[in-house]
């Protein structure tokens, strides 16, 4: 379950990051922005439920676009720093203007819905709730989708290679512009999905951004520019911290993560399936 | 003579709105030529290239004055990719393959609007008739690529878009003189049977007037001469700078430093 | 700081001249002027804006050690909350656990940041860039959790309550010596600074920041210039921790969230990348900033409605104020104000001659 979060979220930096270079560290606010448009469209929407998601998701995608329009695109050819901060001041700004709107206080998107999160009986006597079970489905389509997407589709192609050589990639026909907006669609699009099944089975505050922060290790365990070593890694440091919270200590939690980050780092920093030449080369 | 397929016109190209290093440069491309542009070091001759492929904003440069007509079009300052489109293909001089693509992928990256995907593909059969070797290294990665393999396969993927002018910048860069030589037959060759018209920069004398029809020779972003291989190769500056067959009369550095001033100014 | 020449001409004959710190007569006005209303400050200032030069004081030293890895010797670190927590922890550890004087525990936290940035160095010698930004980034959580795991062992929930400090007989409390003490703490840290910077250290880091591989070939030593970068700036830093422990009678991990690297990382970008003088204007500038958005909020009519969300306006300015430097002034305050300088200087042609740009 924690895995399949993890998973979700991290994808999302991996799409951004081997596109562009730059590592969004807005991530988690975008996905909690996508779990408080819910509440948006969920009182458009009170009757039909699957409507309000399908509303919100696509409201997500509109803001990855825009914020690569308007924003990100303007850091082009600046400093990775400098655009990598860029996205910290967005998170603060996007987390501030969210208290803002939105206030503090938890909130619980499946009431305003008039859903239940039904739990459903597993072979094996375990049970898991409605909007789990529907996160790890989720997870699990969005990787297969994105995994073929980029393996055997000429725009998966083509995003590779503008991540690679950006100039190259433009003197060669490819819209840079076009593929930049397009992942930052896409990965809001996805943190947004994580983020509203996540609000949908557990409610939403302010803390959903932590979330956001502690899957980003997992990305780079598996690697930052690799989506199945996304998959590994977000496998890996769940269990690390499902693990540990049960055997040693539950304070551990925010920690977990980055310890294994350390570990991996110390060992293969470009990750389990990162590529490794543009870390060190001459 | 018909309307040329290249015309660029007293371009002036600076880089960081403060250095210029293309300065008041006019040339044209017939349909179906190979243009050569030779220069040393630093000459402008990427410079020019690039200011013809459309710069990237990370160059921070632009045409600040002067035309550059495709096809009767206007495209100087317009992007890169829509540049690309309208049928003009570079191979650059440094970062010309993406290394983490295999041979295969890196052919099917440029975008080619309005061709067909049968067309495509017909087109990608045709490119790799010119490249036989690159077919046995279709699943290889490009990064591990050898100079010369590496050449080709730049080539061969500026081709597939099929464009009407091919942009060559410095073809015998690092490269052996056999496979110099064997890439400029081909070029020969390919131009001969796409009817392609082929901008060929080098620094080497020797394979540009070979192959070219019509040359100029560029020097601190100016053209200081120009003309058919005939009378470029018997041009005793261009024998005696760019061949390095020595007339035997200018011998001091200094004269030849004066001499070299004295020339760039009538161009 | 005044490292170029003159607009007006490269005057400079001898390298004793080239050493000189203060160049001109004018600066040396100038500068002299510009001491004496720090040391008046105090007399005429109300507590308020006294704590307030002592937070930017504090805030500057962090700064300067920050500016020192990351503007000049290159090298990325998101672990700077970490290590101010690591010297306010060692200091209220020791002070609570052996009671140890203030002239211990300084330079123990000094000592400990030291330490602390060889380990924080460590990854720098196999990463670089983003995934040395993220290992500071992994080892800030550890810090964090260790201080945090501390408090709930010891049962200090809320944070370890430190005595003002004692030396000799004379007990430092009040925001006028306070202001002199980390005045002068900031001051020895410029000064520490500026001579690194004008030594071979500072031409190693210049060089590791520009290519570290041609470094290298030069006969660098990249690694133990590397690692030295990270020990200095992380004890500069830890002491900063510590001196901001003292100050403020009290240490919480609560107060070394992410958000206070970013701040310091913002203090660095808006000040200016590469300029000690961009770390003190990024200093002031940051520390400042809340107090103004509140008092810009106090003023505006309906200013009760916003009372409660102050800390979301502020979290929200500030972001926007981050991404206006970032997008607008990669330079940061120093870029404005040498934009400002050269207009004057030049006015009223409006560019530079470009040297050979023109025959
Ligand atoms: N990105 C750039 N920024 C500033 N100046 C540049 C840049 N690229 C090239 N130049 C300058 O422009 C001039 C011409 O360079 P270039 O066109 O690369 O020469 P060539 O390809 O003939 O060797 C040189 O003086 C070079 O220093
Ligand atoms: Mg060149």
């Amino acid at each position: 379950m924690l895995a399949a979060i993890y998973a979700l979220i991290a994808c999302g930096y991996v799409l951004v990051y081997r596109v562009s270079r730059v590592l969004n560290l807005a991530h988690g606010e975008l996905m909690m922005l996508g779990a408080y448009a819910l509440m948006l469209t969920a009182a458009q929407f009170t009757t039909y439920w699957p409507a309000a998601i399908a509303a919100a998701v696509g409201l997500s995608l509109l803001t990855g676009v825009l914020v690569y329009l308007f924003l990100m695109r303007k850091m082009t050819g600046e400093m990775v720093l400098a655009a990598v901060l860029t996205t910290v001041a967005l998170g603060i700004l996007l987390r501030g203007v969210m208290v803002l709107v939105w206030s503090a206080q938890q909130q619980y998107p499946a009431q305003a819905l008039g859903v239940a999160n039904t739990s459903i009986a597993l072979p094996g006597g375990a049970r898991i709730s409605f909007f789990s079970a529907l996160l790890i489905l989720t997870t699990l389509l969005v990787y297969g989708a994105l995994l073929s997407f980029l393996r055997f589709g000429r725009w998966g192609i083509r995003m590779r290679a503008a991540g690679q050589s950006p100039l190259l990639a433009a003197q060669r026909g490819i819209n840079l512009h076009a593929v930049y907006a397009l992942a930052w669609g896409l990965s809001t699009l996805t943190g947004a999905l994580a983020g509203i099944l996540i609000a949908l089975d557990s409610g939403l505050d302010q803390t959903m951004a932590i979330i956001g922060l502690k899957a980003f290790p997992a990305a780079l365990v598996g690697g930052l520019d690799s989506l199945v070593g996304a998959l590994a890694g977000s496998l890996i440091v769940a269990s690390a911290e499902v693990l540990l919270i049960h055997y040693v200590d539950p304070l551990l939690s925010e920690v977990v993560p980055f310890l294994v980050l350390i570990a991996m780092l110390v060992v293969r920093p470009w990750g389990l399936f990162g590529t490794r030449e543009e870390l060190d080369r001459v | 003579m018909s309307e040329p397929l290249l015309s660029v016109d007293k371009l002036e190209v600076v880089y960081q709105r403060a250095i210029t290093a293309v300065q008041g440069i006019t040339l044209s491309a017939q349909q179906g030529q190979i243009v050569g542009i030779l220069g040393t070091n630093g000459a402008g001759k990427t410079t020019l290239l690039r200011a013809i492929s459309g710069f990237h904003g990370t160059d921070d440069a632009r045409v600040t004055e002067g035309t550059i007509r495709f096809k009767g079009r206007r495209i100087e300052n317009i992007e890169p990719h829509r540049i690309a489109r309208s049928g003009i293909a570079l191979v650059p001089e440094r970062e010309k393959v993406f290394p983490n693509l295999t041979v295969a992928e890196n052919l099917l990256v440029p975008a080619a609007p309005g061709l067909v995907l049968a067309e495509r593909k017909r087109q990608e059969a045709q490119v790799l008739q010119f490249f036989p070797k690159l077919e046995e290294l279709h699943a290889r990665t490009a990064g591990l690529l050898s100079g010369g393999e590496r050449q080709m396969l730049a080539i061969a993927a500026a081709l597939v878009a099929k464009p009407e002018l091919l942009l060559v910048d410095e073809l015998s860069l690092g490269l052996a003189p056999v496979v110099v030589e064997d890439l400029a037959a081909r070029l020969v060759q390919i131009r001969r049977e796409l009817g392609i018209t082929v901008l060929l920069v080098e620094q080497s004398a020797a394979v540009a007037l070979e192959i070219a029809d019509y040359s100029y020779v560029l020097e601190n972003g100016r053209i200081v001469l120009d003309g058919d291989r005939a009378r470029l190769t018997n041009h005793p500056d261009i024998q005696e700078f760019y061949l390095g067959q020595s007339s035997g009369k200018r011998r001091s550095y200094r004269d030849v430093k004066q001499y070299r001033r004295s020339r760039r100014w009538y161009g | 700081m005044s490292r170029r020449p003159r607009a007006s001409g490269y005057f400079r004959t001898g390298y004793a001249q080239d050493l000189k710190l203060v160049e001109t007569r004018t600066e040396r006005w100038s500068l002299s002027a510009f001491l004496m209303a720090l040391l008046a400050f105090p007399f005429f200032a109300s507590p308020f804006q006294l704590d307030l030069a002592n937070q930017v004081f504090l805030a500057s030293i962090g700064a300067l050690a920050l500016m020192l890895l990351t503007g000049y010797a290159g090298q990325i670190s998101l672990g700077h909350a970490g290590l101010l927590a690591a010297g306010a922890f060692t200091a209220g550890i020791l002070f609570k656990e052996m009671n140890a004087p203030v002239w211990v525990t300084l330079p123990a936290a000094t000592i400990a940041g030291a330490l602390l940035g060889v380990v924080f160095g460590l990854p720098s010698l196999r990463l670089r860039g983003l995934y040395l930004a993220v290992s500071t980034l992994a080892l800030h959580f550890l810090v964090v959790y260790l201080g945090g795991e501390y408090e709930a062992r010891r049962g200090f929930s809320t944070g370890i309550v430190i005595d003002a400090p004692k030396l000799g007989g004379w007990t430092i409390s009040g925001g006028r010596t306070w202001y002199f003490i980390l005045g002068a703490f900031a001051g020895a840290t410029l000064l520490l600074c500026l001579n690194l910077l004008r030594s071979g250290t500072g031409r190693a880091w210049a060089a590791i920041h520009a290519k570290e591989t041609v470094a290298e070939a030069l006969g660098i030593g990249v690694a133990a210039h590397k690692l030295l970068a990270f020990v200095i700036s992380s004890a500069l830093t830890a002491l900063a921790g510590a001196l901001f422990a003292y100050y403020r009678g009290f240490v919480s991990v609560e107060a070394f969230s992410l958000f206070l690297t970013i701040q310091y990382v913002a203090m660095i970008i808006i000040g200016g990348m590469g300029s000690l003088l961009g770390a003190i204007l990024g200093a002031v500038f940051v520390t400042l900033f809340p107090y103004a958005i509140e008092a810009a909020i106090g003023a505006l009519p309906g200013a009760q409605r916003y009372a409660g969300s102050l800390f979301a306006v502020n979290y929200a300015a500030f972001g926007v104020v981050m991404i206006l430097f970032l997008v607008l002034e990669p330079l940061g305050l120093v870029g404005v104000w040498k934009r400002i300088q050269t207009y004057f200087l030049l006015w009223p042609f409006k560019h530079r001659p470009m040297p050979g740009s023109r025959r």
